[in-house]
């Protein structure tokens, strides 16, 4: 991949995001023109109340949490892939799902009302299963990749059949409340998620773009990589830990969204390269379009209801899948 | 340049190395030589700092290996192992580039001088012209000299080599010994061919069973009776009419079969 495609690639995709951005806010119910939005978001007087108060306080924070987790998924997707040397890795191993899930299901079931937020409880549980599965990896067997996959996918199985079976003797409603919050959605987004969020979104890309020098490494052999002076063991414990707690944070904001990480690095490797900075740079952007649009389908697609947001990143996430499997042969 | 004395090496019961203790000057070209499970690989991951000797000394540029970090020993010292193609699809340039870590921070991005060492390292190993081509397209030859090229890139004072020549035909098996040679870098490699490593070493290493059986020039080390007791073969020993160098033949069992 030339310097020259990158930069086109890079400037046709943030171009792309920019009008996205600017489509998605005149997207809903309230009819509002793009000169309406120009108008509220240049704060020009004549705006009425009504059109300021839905942009700025629902379609705004929702739109930036959507490029928030859409860019977090995509770039915690694409380190784990590099970091593993597994293309089919994704946020969603360490069983961080099904840790929310247990979480959800606990404060919405089990625990006394208002106890404890939802989103904290899921919050709680995805960073539970990590700790179960990093426990599990300690040590000597932690330096093995496949061990991490095998113990994410053996801890997964374990909650979520503790969650089905408290929800199995639940009461319909709880439990169909656990069920659709695990669906995903941006619908209970506001600026508090956007200052949840986008700290550690940055953070981590920052942190990634960082180690960029040494994710490259990894993508020959681990030996290749120490004999560059990496530490892989250390280098896999931080990389692991920080998309960890990214798609915690996200997972209790917004529910479960899932093939996001998977799908867009691949998408991006294409068109951007794969070489670690190119490809994270190009996943923040690419997965933040894709996940406005998901949104967008999300909220527009039936009439005064909303599709959940894992329902279609499963959906499309699931061909593209398959189709990875086919062409490689898996 | 390297200097080992008395290191000794163990695997929970097993040992593996028992008292090695030679030295490599600058500008020599050692090889270490012996029959598999010897321990060549070992003492070479031994000396990259992979693994840790359980007595002995090892000094490089006349300090302890354990007292550098592994940024600089990375600075100091390369390794090109049996290779393999990278999973995703990376170019000779990005490849050769990653010999830039060791000397980089976190968010230093490439100089121009950066990119004239890669460049140069591409040069010396003959892949200029295929800078942008993707890694899975390269020949066995043309990949080993990649990594090499990335090595160069390290600029490092020593480099180790595992088995270079493994998996490559006559002519790559050549081409990548007389390129080493000519770095002008002193060098320690396992070589399993005797006859390469008589005709580009400067001195060898002969192991045994992680024992050292010899250390010296070509002359010294590719004794008969040793090649014998070592490799369980008769065999014999001649110098090249025209190269001037040692040729080791190794007679089956039953050689009168062959005839």
């Amino acid at each position: 991949m030339l310097k020259r495609h990158y930069s086109l690639a890079m400037s046709v995709a943030l171009l792309l995001l920019l009008l996205s951005m600017l489509l998605s806010l005149t997207l809903g119910s309230a009819s509002l023109t793009l000169a309406d939005i120009v108008s509220v978001l240049s704060g020009q007087p004549g705006v009425s109340p009504l059109a300021d108060t839905i942009i700025w306080q629902i379609r705004l924070p929702r739109l930036v949490c959507a490029v928030l987790v859409g860019a977090g998924l995509a770039v915690s997707g694409a380190v784990l892939q590099n970091a593993s040397r597994n293309p089919l890795a994704d946020p969603y191993l360490f069983g961080l799902m099904a840790g929310a899930g247990l979480g959800a299901t606990l404060v919405s079931v089990v625990l006394p009302p208002q106890l404890i937020s939802l989103a904290l409880g899921a919050f709680a549980g995805a960073l539970f299963a990590v700790a179960l599965v990093f426990t599990v990896c300690a040590g000597q067997r932690w330096r093995k990749v496949e061990m991490t996959l095998l113990a994410g996918v053996a801890v997964s199985f374990m909650l979520s059949a503790i969650s089905s079976f408290i929800l199995y003797f639940a009461e319909p409603f709880a439990a169909n409340r656990v069920i659709f919050w695990l669906m995903g959605s941006l619908s209970r987004t506001d600026w508090h998620s956007v200052m949840l969020l986008a700290p550690v979104v940055v953070a981590v890309l920052l942190l990634a773009l960082a180690l960029r020098r040494q994710l490259d490494a990894l993508l020959l052999s681990d030996e290749s990589a120490r004999t560059l002076g990496v530490n892989t063991a250390r280098l896999r414990l931080i990389l692991l830990l920080a998309t960890a707690l990214l798609t915690a944070c996200i997972v209790a904001q917004c529910g479960g969204i899932a093939f996001v990480g998977l799908m867009i690095p691949h998408i991006v490797r294409h068109f951007f390269g794969v070489t670690s900075a190119r490809l994270l740079l190009g996943c923040a952007v690419v997965g933040a379009l894709f996940m406005i649009w998901v949104d967008n389908l999300a909220r527009t697609v039936l009439p005064q209801q909303e599709i959940p947001l894992g329902v279609i990143t499963s959906l499309v996430g699931s061909v593209f899948f398959l189709l990875i499997m086919r062409r490689q042969r898996l | 340049m390297l200097e080992l004395s008395a290191v000794c090496l163990r695997f929970g019961a097993k040992q593996v190395l028992h008292n090695i203790s030679f030295s490599l000057q600058k500008g020599e070209f050692v090889g270490i030589i012996g029959p598999n499970g010897a321990g060549k690989s070992s003492l070479l991951r031994l000396i990259q700092g992979a693994l840790s000797a359980q007595s002995g000394q090892i000094l490089l540029k006349q300090r302890d290996i354990s007292s550098f970090g592994t940024a600089e020993l990375a600075r100091t010292l390369a390794v090109v192992s049996q290779t393999t193609a990278p999973l995703f699809a990376l170019t000779v340039e990005q490849v050769a580039s990653m010999g830039l870590l060791p000397h980089k921070s976190w968010f230093e991005l490439n100089s121009s001088y950066d990119r004239a060492q890669v460049k140069l390292a591409l040069q010396k190993t003959g892949l200029a012209g295929k800078c942008s081509d993707v890694v899975d397209t390269l020949s066995g030859g043309e990949l080993q000299r990649l990594y090499i090229a990335r090595a160069l890139v390290q600029q490092p004072a020593l480099l180790l080599l595992d088995e270079p020549t493994n998996h490559l035909d006559v002519q790559y098996q050549h081409q990548i010994l007389q390129l080493v040679k000519a770095l002008g870098i002193p060098l320690l490699a396992c070589l399993h061919d005797l006859n390469l490593a008589a005709m580009y070493c400067d001195k060898l290493l002969l192991l045994h069973q992680g024992r050292q059986v010899a250390f010296g020039s070509a002359a010294e080390v590719l004794q008969p009776e040793l090649m014998t007791q070592v490799f369980g073969l008769p065999c014999e020993i001649a110098l090249h009419p025209r190269l001037d160098k040692l040729q080791v033949t190794f007679m089956p069992a039953s050689a009168e079969r062959l005839c």
